[in-house]
């Protein structure tokens, strides 16, 4: 067999092994389901109240209380966007010195990170409807993506419009989430409940996803 | 199980980590969002589920896409990623951090794997014909574009494959890690890892040799 041959079959044989069990792209990867069962293996208080009982629950409390929250919104003169105001207002005083060095940093690392993080933080949303005190680290970790969100909106991000959408979106949410510090059972759970309407109806952890991971594919 | 006093050490001695050492973890997982790995690990050994899964969208698809690569049956790469994870967590109180938690996670992908298919294959032998083993064999790479025959038979020579040498030919020809990393994952010098590889090449060579004969005709 000549040299030329040879190169030609090796090329072959490189392309071939390549080829060989090929697995998914990212996004056909079963990426959330591995989690749920990694998650209850490994931090088990996500799963001390069994899906029937919070479903029967939250499906009880979301029809009376949706109901009254729709006509409270509809009211005349009220905007969604005063109680993200206004949680900015309490919060500025303590703002971490982490979120605002984050911001000042290279935008697209850290808005990668940021990204990541507020997915993380909200797919893990639904398992503090499990647990009757709020998370001390999880409201301090939804405090401090507020913030970063809103440092986000005033930067360069905040001048895309799609991003700036997605980060309106997560702020209102955010917003909602910082709240439940101060709810108790059960009206927490049904803001939990409304949380997660607004989250699914937005597409916003999908969302959230497609944009780290056109973030982290720029770096 | 996560939350005991050992993140208390963890995160007294996270700072010992040498810079280079998330360098290399960021170089080696190229699709990975840069992170501040050692606090992540410090949050998850204190029982923060939120940084669990942070370390987790970190490494869980370089974790998988390994597993797929060496087992070709999306079910058991699932299976095995989550063991992985499984494992590292409840392990994680024993990471120092003197290797790339990305080392460190593949590591235990790699055993995790090795040790699982050795079962699987003897439940194949066992079980099923050749017939059947093609039939599980994943149909949408573009190796379909090859010769079905070149195919088939290299996914055989691959399969034959001492797994040492198995490990390395899909790391280094399949997935991109240098020769650095596999001798880190795999605990070997480096200088091993070429030869292994050297070796996989040629008996991959070896036992397709005379389909070369025909492509030569």
């Amino acid at each position: 067999m000549t040299d030329d041959i040879n190169d030609r079959f090796d090329d072959l044989l490189r392309e071939a092994v390549r080829a060989h069990n090929r697995p998914p792209d990212r996004q056909d990867m079963p990426l959330d389901e591995m989690w749920r069962t990694i998650e209850a293996q490994t931090f088990p208080r996500a799963n001390r109240t069994t899906r029937h009982a919070w479903m029967g629950i939250a499906a009880a409390l979301v029809i009376g209380v949706g109901i009254g929250r729709l006509s409270w919104y509809s009211r005349p003169g009220h905007s969604p966007a005063a109680d993200a105001v206004a949680v900015a207002r309490a919060d500025s005083s303590q703002r971490p010195t982490s979120a605002i060095e984050a911001a000042t940093q290279p935008l697209d690392p850290t808005t990668s990170r940021y990204l990541g993080q507020a997915a993380a933080l909200l797919i893990a949303l639904p398992a503090e409807a499990n647990v009757s005190t709020p998370d001390q680290s999880f409201t301090r970790r939804a405090n401090e993506l507020l913030l970063t969100t809103r440092l986000l909106l005033d930067s360069q991000s905040g001048s895309d419009p799609a991003m700036r959408n997605l980060l309106e979106d997560l702020e209102l949410v955010l917003v909602q989430v910082v709240r439940l510090e101060k709810e108790r059972s059960p009206s927490r759970r049904t803001e939990l409940e409304l949380i997660q309407q607004a989250l699914d109806q937005r597409d916003v952890i999908p969302r959230l996803r497609n944009a780290a991971s056109e973030y982290a594919s720029d770096d | 199980m996560i939350g005991s006093g050992t993140s208390e050490r963890f995160a007294r001695t996270a700072h010992l980590i040498p810079s280079s050492t998330v360098t290399r973890t960021a170089f080696a997982l190229q699709t990975t969002p840069q992170v501040n790995e050692p606090e992540l690990i410090a949050r998850v050994l204190a029982g923060d589920r939120l940084a669990g899964r942070e370390l987790y969208d970190a490494h869980a698809p370089r974790v998988f896409r390994l597993a797929y690569r060496l087992t070709g049956d999306a079910e058991l790469a699932r299976e095995f990623t989550q063991d992985t994870f499984v494992r590292a967590f409840q392990r994680l109180a024993d990471f120092r951090g003197e290797a790339a938690f990305s080392t460190w996670i593949h590591r235990i992908t790699v055993t995790v794997v090795a040790n699982a298919m050795r079962k699987v294959r003897r439940l194949r032998e066992r079980e099923t014909d050749l017939d059947d083993l093609d039939a599980v064999r994943p149909a949408h790479s573009s190796a379909n574009r090859l010769d079905p025959d070149l195919r088939d038979r290299l996914a055989n020579a691959i399969d034959a494959l001492p797994d040492i040498y198995r490990i390395t030919l899909i790391m280094h020809d399949m997935e991109g890690y240098t020769h650095t990393e596999i001798a880190e994952v795999l605990g070997v010098a480096e200088g091993t890892c070429k030869s292994r590889l050297s070796a996989a090449r040629a008996q991959l060579r070896s036992a397709l040799a005379d389909f070369a004969t025909e492509y030569e005709s």
